[in-house]
């Protein structure tokens, strides 16, 4: 039991928790307050219900992006198509949707995500099968298809922002019970359950293991008679869904879909990946990392507004705070091992 | 101890974020350097500024405009008038939502915005204005929304009128190019569709194609290049925005003596094209007035409750050499500190 907090208290995960929560606290300590429209009454210009489920929006497309890139830089690869993939499941869904005219709000809704995370599944596999069949590094794969489907998207659309229907921003904009205007808490319950989801894969199951394995010693993995292709073709296969996933909730939320969407936004999703702990060597990372390094880089973004600092510097301190962030991970990480072995060489000396 | 080393980082990376976000202290995000604290009613009025782009000239012409609006009306009217810039670094119609959120979040009595990409604001206006915050669009509009008035030009007029004035130059004949920016912009197709609706009314001329580009100097100049290379021909560059013409590369490049360029905008990079009779003509938005007007309706409507009209037309102005230096003075008393002096005195 003492064994089991030991190692929940030192996990990575634990770190970022205590990151967020003092950049939260800071946060509030020093954004001053703003008189409540509705109420007149002074409330925290960040801790207020608004601002922190604003903050948990922004950060679920991210997050949920994120935790399926986590999976495929766990395996050793890397996803440059997610902002791509994300355009063009959103195009098509919306094209399609437009199509097929008006019906019911729930046929709409579930015909809308199975489209979005079919075309995603549909990329995914066709990045997979890509890096697999042709034997080249999943960068180089994937960066081309980053341009081939927004591409697609593009002359799809016709460069035209595509309006969806009305039912799925309903759905996406519940406000579930929560009293005042404004809270829309779906992004944020999504992206808690896509969390849990992906920490049960890839913890609890074999193919996650399985993943963990393939990224961590490729040889070893091939001895032990995996089935290294389609594990592969997997971890992109979850990327894909994952990205369509986000970009459902993001057409929906935001009430249209256009081939300009997420772009740039592979590189906040790798970003958040690393941040949380996923190593671009492979077979180290989390689901719940990637979403707390999502979380992390919002917050880092939320704070320049909240605090009213120039929002030209924006990309100075984002850049910064990950390279910060990467080097304390990898110091410590160090500093682990060499504890580690100093302790192995004194059992076997004591032995 | 490896948790210890987390609260490392947390402290490393505050450092890091206080110092990056504090290096312009001449740069705050408000005119008077505060935050939104206040509500209209008690003499304290914010806006939130929401361009497309913060690395986009002609926006921040509408900073400057938005922010001496609100300072002529704080001294006139007793009133303490701010503006909070929540303008993307690039164009995302996603992350305009975002701020939009943020802006009513923070307590801004009221929103001006010109919209990337309408479909993805509309909600997101329609929230603010639901919670009692005034939204205003200018440049770019999002006619499907709640918002209460659009300031800008006439996109379709503009296009013909860009067109027009390259078919006047070349004596209604010959072979054009359409530079058209970005591709997913509604206001940009609008106006590129009026370029080639005035293009069919001049039966001798000829539209080659339309050029999209990432909307940088340098972008746009290299499109322009490699455009006139693959179509020695062209005579003539129907440009519905100013892009490549912020840069001085195409002085050298384009031979007024075969190609005439009509664009739209005239800031001060773009003048020595009209002096060297590159662009013979400029179509100039009053861009500073994106802010300036955009303010001030906004406090007509929220503060002395004034009646406002839902459409606010911009007009045009014709930039020629005939009247450069008088456009020049404009720009300087607008507060563009780059005009080159030596059109000042024209």
């Amino acid at each position: 039991m003492r064994a089991a907090i030991n190692r929940v208290i030192g996990s990575q995960e634990t770190g970022l928790v205590v990151v967020v929560l003092l950049v939260t606290i800071t946060l509030t300590l020093l954004a001053g307050t703003h008189a409540d429209r509705q109420t007149g009454q002074l409330v925290n210009n960040f801790l207020n219900s608004n601002t922190l489920i604003q903050t948990a929006t922004d950060t679920s497309f991210f997050a949920i992006m994120a935790i399926g890139a986590t999976v495929v830089i766990i395996s050793g690869g890397i996803d440059l198509s997610v902002g791509s993939i994300y355009a063009l499941a959103g195009v098509t869904m919306a094209l399609l949707l437009r199509h097929f005219g008006p019906m019911g709000a729930w046929p709409t809704v579930v015909i809308g995500l199975l489209m979005c995370t079919g075309v995603g599944l549909l990329c995914g596999l066709l990045n997979g099968a890509l890096v697999v069949g042709l034997r080249v590094h999943p960068f180089i794969i994937t960066l081309g298809t980053m341009w081939v489907l927004r591409g697609i998207a593009f002359v799809a659309s016709k460069a035209e922002s595509i309006l969806v229907p009305q039912a799925l921003t309903s759905v996406t904009k519940a406000s579930l019970g929560l009293a005042g205007g404004g809270l829309y808490p779906v992004p944020m319950l999504c992206m808690l359950a896509l969390t849990v989801l992906g920490a049960i894969y890839l913890t609890k199951t074999v193919m996650g293991r399985h993943v963990f394995a393939f990224g961590g010693n490729l040889e070893a993995s091939r001895f032990a008679g995996l089935s290294l292709k389609s594990i592969q073709i997997g971890v992109f296969a979850v990327s894909g869904i994952t990205a369509g996933f986000a970009a459902f909730l993001g057409a929906s939320f935001y009430g249209s879909a256009s081939s300009g969407d997420a772009q740039g936004y592979e590189l906040y999703v790798i970003a958040s990946a690393v941040v949380g702990g996923a190593s671009l060597v492979g077979g180290k990372g989390s689901a719940v990392g990637a979403t707390l390094g999502a979380m992390l880089i919002v917050l880092i973004r939320q704070s320049i507004r909240t605090l009213h600092f120039d929002q030209n510097y924006e990309w100075i301190v984002i850049g910064c705070a990950i390279i910060v962030a990467v080097v304390i991970d990898r110091w410590s990480t160090g500093v682990t091992t060499r504890r580690l072995g100093r302790a192995t060489e004194a059992t076997r000396a004591a032995a | 101890m490896q948790m210890a080393r987390r609260c490392v980082a947390l402290t490393l990376g505050v450092v890091v974020l206080a110092c990056g976000g504090k290096g312009s202290e001449g740069a705050k995000d408000t005119a008077a350097g505060a935050r939104p604290t206040a509500k209209a009613g008690d003499g304290k009025i914010t806006i939130a500024v929401i361009a497309k782009s913060s690395n986009n000239p002609v926006f921040l012409a509408a900073r400057t405009g938005a922010e001496a609006a609100a300072k002529d009306i704080s001294q006139k009217n007793n009133l303490d008038v701010r503006v909070v810039w929540l303008t993307p670094p690039q164009e995302d119609g996603q992350v305009q939502a975002q701020r939009i959120q943020q802006a009513v979040n923070d307590g801004a009595d009221a929103i001006l915005i010109s919209c990337s990409d309408a479909g993805k604001v509309t909600g997101a206006i329609n929230d603010a204005v639901d919670r009692g915050v005034a939204v205003m669009t200018f440049d770019s509009d999002a006619p499907q929304s709640k918002r209460f008035a659009f300031y800008g030009v006439d996109d379709l007029k503009t296009g013909q009128t860009t067109m027009a004035e390259l078919a006047k130059l070349m004596g209604g004949k010959g072979k054009v190019a359409i530079l058209a920016g970005n591709q997913n912009a509604p206001n940009l197709q609008r106006r590129v569709q009026g370029a080639k609706d005035e293009a069919a009314k001049h039966p001798g001329m000829q539209v080659v194609g339309t050029f999209n580009h990432i909307e940088t100097p340098q972008d746009a100049a290299a499109e322009v290049i490699r455009v006139d290379n693959a179509y020695p021909d062209i005579q003539g560059w129907a440009m519905v925005g100013g892009w490549p013409l912020f840069t001085s590369t195409l002085l050298t490049d384009l031979n007024p003596a075969r190609i005439k360029v009509v664009a739209v905008d005239a800031l001060p990079a773009q003048l020595a094209y009209v002096e060297k009779g590159i662009a013979p003509v400029l179509l100039a938005q009053p861009v500073y007035l994106w802010g300036y007007v955009g303010v001030q309706t906004i406090i007509d409507k929220i503060h002395f409750k004034k009646e406002v009209p839902p459409v606010i037309p911009m007009e045009l102005v014709r930039v020629s050499k005939a009247n450069l230096g008088e456009w020049a003075r404009q720009l300087k008393a607008w507060g563009f500190t780059d005009v080159p002096p030596s059109y000042l005195s024209m």
